[in-house]
């Protein structure tokens, strides 16, 4: 197995605990999560909805709601701890400047009153101090960089005159605006056509290349995550359960839920049968969940996967897994047959072609 | 845009002349002792003298002909019961500046006063100024205003020792009365505008322009005021032209020689001719504001284009 070619952390998480105030109820959205952002790097976080995906990232530029906070642990970045910032002014330092963040629906998230220039002007003079020909001349050659044509004029066009993919290109180009260290997508083409999703993914990818970003993917799609992603966090009710180089958790994946999440997956089903779909509910996150969270809705669930919560195993020096099943002790259980399947089409050649 | 605002003028412009046309009609369905102040007392000679001299034997086209060219020379007709002989004009002119000039400070006062608590309000949602703001909305929209203004009049007079009536050369006087016609549209204003900017805080767009890094006054300011603004911008217009009409009650508490209550008055003195120009006339405000209130959407929203869409959808 070759070195993964990322080694140097630019952010570090540890043991973050999120939690929200709910009605008077207190929830635990993120429950403990430590891991290590590579630059240069892109890593793609997985889950289903109400897993912690976005909560998650937002912590690093402080954008939680009002009644969510962060409970305890740590996130170094830059020689900062963010757990730390309090108020409006420390996080200014890094917003849109130092990290940056493109969300999910460009149709909604651009202010349908101002002209799309003015609004990535104004990421761009918010952090740099430039005269208004510059901004302009900036803005235009931003807009031209992520491929709008016609730049000049479209800079003085409104959101309404911009289709959907040319929408997420401005809400891109605002994100790029200040050339961020780390830039957060946030299911950036869950809105967008499936033709338009891969424009907009072959966009990022060539920013990243171009500025040596490096890129937080949030998606529940598989089949971007296998498009653009250096690496694999699959996170389950508030907990990253496994993470990997993209090819050990497509190809070798150990924890049951991920078994579980590949099985769903309609490109790996066998035509006229039925389509497998995880059985049970998410673990309710008002409650203090004991042991693996997946455990209930895991038929063959370990004894001890309902006593103690498992600690990561490691596989291999880039992948790790927070299941039982790769304790010593542990009966040697087999994954699914498809997902069997897939570790032979590994062997049989793909890892020499990445 | 120019053949948008053609399009609008003409179409309002119909709509006016049915108005007229209709209010014209109808009234002619009045009693004709509405033309008399005397009406018990004249023989039947003279009253068929004086509706033909008034053209009201006329068939109905030969009369709606005459009471059009008499409006394009300005003339509303002649009232005959509440100022007997005064044309309708002059009635007006007397009295609609006094309301104009009150209603227009009143809605300085509200718009100056509501806008800034409906915006901290909806900065400080569910804290400390939200709930003192609805506090005195709900106040305001639940207690009858009779009661505050005449506790404004008499308590406000005392306290800040100024007159209680309102006279026209004592700049003291006008305070009360303009402050109290104010209270309504205070309270107006700063809840529609909590509530639009309460959605506009909300929106995805605000999201993005926090993770971009613009800092939160900025946010408020720059971003979400303009465009909660814009749904009640419609409405200024309108506002500013109905100043015209007046308050009866402001102007009967503080005897203000206005427009408020003219129309109720001319009613119940069943003075037709001075009915229908009122009526007319505030028909006529309505559909100007709304005019006007639609133009103003389309140069400040720009989503809002009557022309063929152009660029790319």
């Amino acid at each position: 197995m070759s070195e993964y070619k990322f080694t140097e952390p630019v952010l570090t998480v540890k043991d973050l605990v999120v939690k929200f105030n709910l009605r008077g109820q207190v929830l635990t959205a993120i429950r403990g999560i430590s891991m290590d952002l590579y630059k240069g790097e892109s890593l793609a976080i997985v889950g289903e909805s109400g897993s912690g995906k976005s909560v998650f990232t937002k912590t690093f530029m402080g954008l939680l709601d009002n009644n969510g906070w962060i409970d305890s642990g740590a996130i170094e970045y830059g020689g900062y701890d963010l757990t730390a910032f309090k108020t409006e002014r420390d996080w200014l330092k890094l917003r849109g400047k130092r990290i940056a963040m493109v969300f999910q629906d460009p149709m909604t998230s651009l202010n349908p009153l101002k002209t799309v220039g003015k609004q990535v002007q104004e990421a761009f003079t918010l952090h740099n101090k430039v005269s208004k020909e510059e901004a302009r001349r900036r803005t235009i050659q931003l807009l031209d960089d992520v491929g709008i044509p016609e730049p000049e004029r479209r800079y003085k066009q409104y959101p309404h005159e911009f289709s959907g993919g040319m929408r997420q290109r401005v809400v891109i180009a605002i994100a790029m605006a200040c050339v961020p260290e780390i830039l957060i997508c946030d299911e950036p083409t869950t809105a967008l056509d499936v033709t338009i999703q891969a424009q907009i993914l072959e966009l990022l990818k060539q920013l990243q290349a171009r500025y040596g970003l490096t890129v937080i993917y949030i998606t529940h799609d598989l089949g971007v995550v296998a498009n653009v992603a250096d690496r694999i966090a699959v996170m389950y009710a508030g907990d990253i359960i496994e993470i990997g180089r993209s090819e050990e958790v497509f190809y070798d994946p150990r924890h049951p839920y991920t078994w579980a999440l590949l099985s769903s997956l309609p490109q790996l089903g066998v035509k006229g049968e039925d389509l497998l779909a995880i059985q049970g509910t998410p673990p309710n996150l008002f409650q203090e969940i004991r042991g693996d969270a997946f455990a209930p809705r895991n038929p063959q669930a370990l004894k001890a996967d309902f006593v103690a919560r498992p600690p990561y195993f490691e596989v291999s020096p880039t992948h790790k897994a927070r299941t039982w099943l790769l304790d010593p002790r542990a009966p040697d259980l087999a994954p699914p047959a498809h997902i069997r399947h897939l570790r032979t089409l590994r062997r049989g050649g793909i890892e020499h072609a990445t | 845009m120019f053949k948008y605002v053609g399009k609008r003028l003409l179409a309002s412009t119909v709509t006016l002349f049915i108005i007229l046309t209709t209010v014209f009609v109808l009234m002619r369905q009045m009693p004709i002792e509405g033309y008399f102040d005397n009406f018990d007392k004249v023989d039947q000679a003279v009253i068929n003298a004086k509706l033909d001299q008034l053209g009201l034997r006329d068939t109905m086209p030969v009369q709606l002909k005459n009471f059009y060219t008499g409006l394009l020379r300005g003339d509303l007709g002649v009232s005959n019961r509440y100022r007997t002989g005064a044309p309708i004009a002059e009635i007006i002119a007397s009295k609609a500046p006094i309301s104009i000039q009150m209603g227009l400070l009143s809605m300085a006062v509200s718009l100056l006063l509501g806008i800034p608590l409906g915006a901290k309000m909806a900065r400080s949602k569910s804290k400390l100024w939200d709930k003192l703001g609805t506090g005195f909305i709900v106040f305001i929209n639940a207690v009858p205003a009779a009661v505050y203004y005449i506790y404004l009049q008499s308590f406000g007079s005392k306290a800040l020792d100024i007159p209680m009536l309102f006279n026209p050369a004592s700049p003291l006087s006008w305070v009360l009365p303009v402050f109290s016609m104010s209270l309504g549209s205070i309270a107006y204003y700063a809840m529609w505008l909590r509530r639009y900017m309460v959605d506009e805080l909300n929106k995805d767009y605000v999201k993005l322009a926090r993770a971009k890094g613009v800092p939160g006054q900025d946010i408020t300011m720059k971003h979400v005021f303009r465009n909660a603004f814009v749904p009640m911008i419609q409405y200024i217009p309108s506002s500013l032209l109905f100043t015209i009409s007046g308050s009866i009650y402001i102007e009967s508490l503080y005897s203000i020689p206005g427009m408020g209550g003219l129309l109720v008055d001319v009613i119940t003195r069943q003075d037709n001719t001075m009915v229908q120009a009122l009526v007319m006339l505030y028909a006529s405000i309505g559909i100007i504001g709304m005019l006007l209130g639609d133009l103003l959407m389309v140069l400040i929203d720009p989503r809002i284009s009557f022309a063929k869409r152009e660029g790319v959808r």
